[in-house]
């Protein structure tokens, strides 16, 4: 389907760039190795169950939000609000932490789709820039939920254990964190939707071509309406395992999170105009972020380094695919 | 006063002006109803708030303007607070220490790299033909590390002559608004003329318009988005300094980047510039760049709390964007 996705097939002389075009999974999934053998050496101790561990840790809640980002993006959308909408779930469930975990994740998640729909109304109906509107419903919730923090979420700061063994626990003899069994459930479904179901399929069509979707008679609101509530959903998901991990909730929990999960879904090839792209790609891109970030530590590298490696990581690739996808 | 002096221009053709103007007049509008109500609340509005109103507005009016040219001409800036934010940096850095003639060609040498820096980044979306986006996001990133390795902590400084320069005073704050109010309508007037009177600045409106129809015309459309962004960039370094001057140090976290990218956003939107390119005037994103700034003093005038007052901003953002969209509807439907 991809491969149907990116264009017709190539004649001719396989070249080095059709090569990649057609295995960008094994291109990525070659850089993700190489920069784990990278680490590897700079710092031996990495190569174990337990280093591995800590990538994972950090790249599942990025994943997750990333998920969000890329299924927004096929329809040629995006949400800068996947921050906030993190950050809120994350207030709401800390909340209802005494109630009962269920409880508390499942008041989490609806916020998420609550605000979400909220985007999906703004954009589906009222036809209002995707990025206006997601920057304004993240204005609006750090608003809301500052106020919020000095009154009714007073001191609610910390989720309940359940939270903090799903975000930040491990199993297996401490091998496999809890929050990749969450992203890997999470992967099957949003893959499994946007290759098998009708919803998926018009995602990817909404992206390729508006004017056709909607003269094939569907009702393009109603795709980017349910589009924005997955992706609130994904994102408020996101932020309750953030919030486990963490430890404690503040109002910068998923700030810094909304930049790097364009970067995952664009390191793995969705294209901002939408209609191109895998969440399987995506899950490579975080995790490439997440070893990023881990070998920036061993290196002891400051916020500096690290924001101008990831910057240059990201044009570097979107570079190589815009090269790759116009000579094939 | 700026109103005024940009207001006689238009009063050739008006009603034709009337029409094709309609959304930045009606910016105007707004920023004149909200300039009266805000007179009236206060119990003293005199020419100490006009110049903390226009002082203070500059940075992200010149970015606003520094967006507007690169949306017109069919681009996006996500860097744009990334500029402001290095150029802040190294000006601080540098022009700790020095005298006024110093520090002005320090910020002559800043614009001039800022200029040239974000010039070779419109090249690169040119000549790799990644999206606008993800070349500028990759750049919001790596401006903003340089950023902070040129200041790794708040500080630096400048020459009193030069703080004076941009507000009016030598220690920042005073009441003689004639510098902020110049120095605002100056290099707007400049760019505006310049968008709408010369073959390269309608290039840019002709690029942001039909990007294959321009192209087919003559018009050489990679050298129109490479003039944008290296405008760009020089607005962009005129905000960080104009920063540098109001607060007399520097500061360069990522965060302060994005806000105000994102506020230059909102603010152009709000200005009429369409995102899809082609369409508004660096004039309507200028005045809505002053609107954003002043809702917040307003809204505690007002006694709103700053939580309330950020909510309600975004509300209104919304609301006003809505509109717009509801009106672009109906008038695709009348066609």
């Amino acid at each position: 389907m991809t491969d149907a996705l990116l264009g017709p097939e190539p004649t001719g002389r396989p070249t080095w760039g059709m090569w990649v075009s057609d295995h960008p999974q094994l291109v990525l999934g070659s850089v993700l190795v190489l920069l784990v053998v990278v680490t590897g050496i700079i710092e031996p101790r990495y190569l174990t169950f337990s280093g591995l561990r800590n990538t994972v840790l950090l790249a599942a809640p990025l994943g997750i939000m990333a998920g969000a980002q890329t299924i927004l993006m096929l329809t040629g959308g995006i949400d800068l609000s996947v921050g906030m909408i993190a950050t809120a779930a994350a207030y709401v469930a800390a909340n209802q932490s005494p109630s009962g975990a269920a409880i508390a994740i499942t008041a989490g998640l609806l916020v998420g789709v609550a605000a979400g729909t909220v985007n999906g109304i703004g954009v589906g109906l009222f036809r209002v820039n995707p990025l206006i509107m997601t920057l304004a419903m993240s204005a609006i919730l750090l608003g809301l939920f500052t106020a919020l923090s000095f009154t009714v979420l007073q001191g609610s700061t910390t989720v309940g254990r359940l939270i903090s063994t799903l975000g930040g626990g491990s199993f297996l003899g401490n091998r496999i964190p809890y929050n990749a069994l969450v992203w890997g459930g999470v992967s099957l479904l949003v893959i499994y939707g946007l290759r098998r179901t009708g919803l998926g399929r018009l995602l990817y069509a909404v992206g390729d071509n508006p004017t056709a979707v909607r003269l094939a008679g569907v009702r393009l609101w109603q795709v980017h309406l349910a589009a924005y509530a997955i992706a609130g959903l994904l994102a408020a998901l996101a932020g309750i395992l953030l919030a486990g991990r963490t430890g404690a909730v503040d109002l910068q929990l998923g700030v810094n999170f909304v930049l790097p999960s364009v970067a995952a879904a664009v390191i793995g090839g969705t294209s901002i105009f939408g209609g191109i792209g895998t969440y399987s790609g995506t899950i490579f891109g975080a995790l490439i972020l997440g070893v990023l970030a881990t070998m920036m530590t061993f290196l002891d590298a400051g916020q500096a380094i690290q924001q101008i490696v990831y910057g240059s990581i990201l044009l570097g690739l979107a570079w190589l695919y815009a090269r790759v996808t116009s000579s094939s | 006063m700026t109103v005024a002096t940009v207001e006689s221009g238009w009063a050739r053709s008006w009603r034709k002006n009337v029409r094709r103007h309609g959304w930045t007049l009606g910016v105007w509008l707004l920023l004149v109803g909200l300039m009266v109500a805000y007179a009236a609340l206060l119990p003293r509005f005199g020419a100490f708030q006009i110049t903390s109103i226009a002082k203070n507005s500059l940075p992200l009016v010149y970015l606003a303007i520094a967006q507007a040219v690169i949306v017109i001409a069919g681009g996006i800036d996500l860097a744009a607070g990334a500029i402001l934010v290095l150029a802040n940096a190294v000006a601080a850095r540098l022009m700790e220490g020095q005298t006024f003639p110093v520090t002005l060609a320090i910020a002559v040498l800043v614009i001039v790299m800022a200029t040239v820096l974000n010039g070779i980044v419109g090249w690169i979306i040119t000549v790799s033909r990644v999206p606008d986006i993800v070349v500028t996001l990759a750049t919001l990133f790596i401006f903003s590390g340089v950023a902070l390795l040129v200041l790794p902590s708040p500080g630096g400084g400048t020459s009193e002559g030069f703080r004076a320069l941009f507000t009016g005073s030598t220690s920042g704050t005073g009441s003689n608004f004639v510098p902020p109010l110049l120095s605002m309508a100056v290099p707007l007037a400049l760019v505006a003329w310049w968008m709408r009177r010369t073959e390269t600045g309608l290039s840019l409106y002709a690029t942001g318009s039909n990007r294959v129809a321009a192209y087919l015309s003559g018009v050489s459309t990679g050298r129109a988005k490479v003039v944008a962004y290296a405008i760009g960039g020089a607005f962009g370094a005129l905000g960080g300094l104009a920063a540098l001057a109001i607060t007399g140090s520097g500061e360069s976290r990522l965060a302060t980047a994005s806000g105000f990218t994102l506020r230059a956003v909102a603010a152009i939107v709000l200005g009429g510039v369409a995102l899809t390119g082609g369409i508004g005037s660096v004039v309507g994103a200028a005045a809505a760049g002053i609107v954003l700034f002043t809702l917040s003093p307003f809204l505690s005038a007002l006694g709103v709390d700053p939580n309330t007052a950020q909510m309600i901003q975004g509300v209104l953002i919304v609301v006003v964007m809505m509109i717009a969209g509801i009106v672009e509807l109906r008038r695709q439907r009348a066609l």
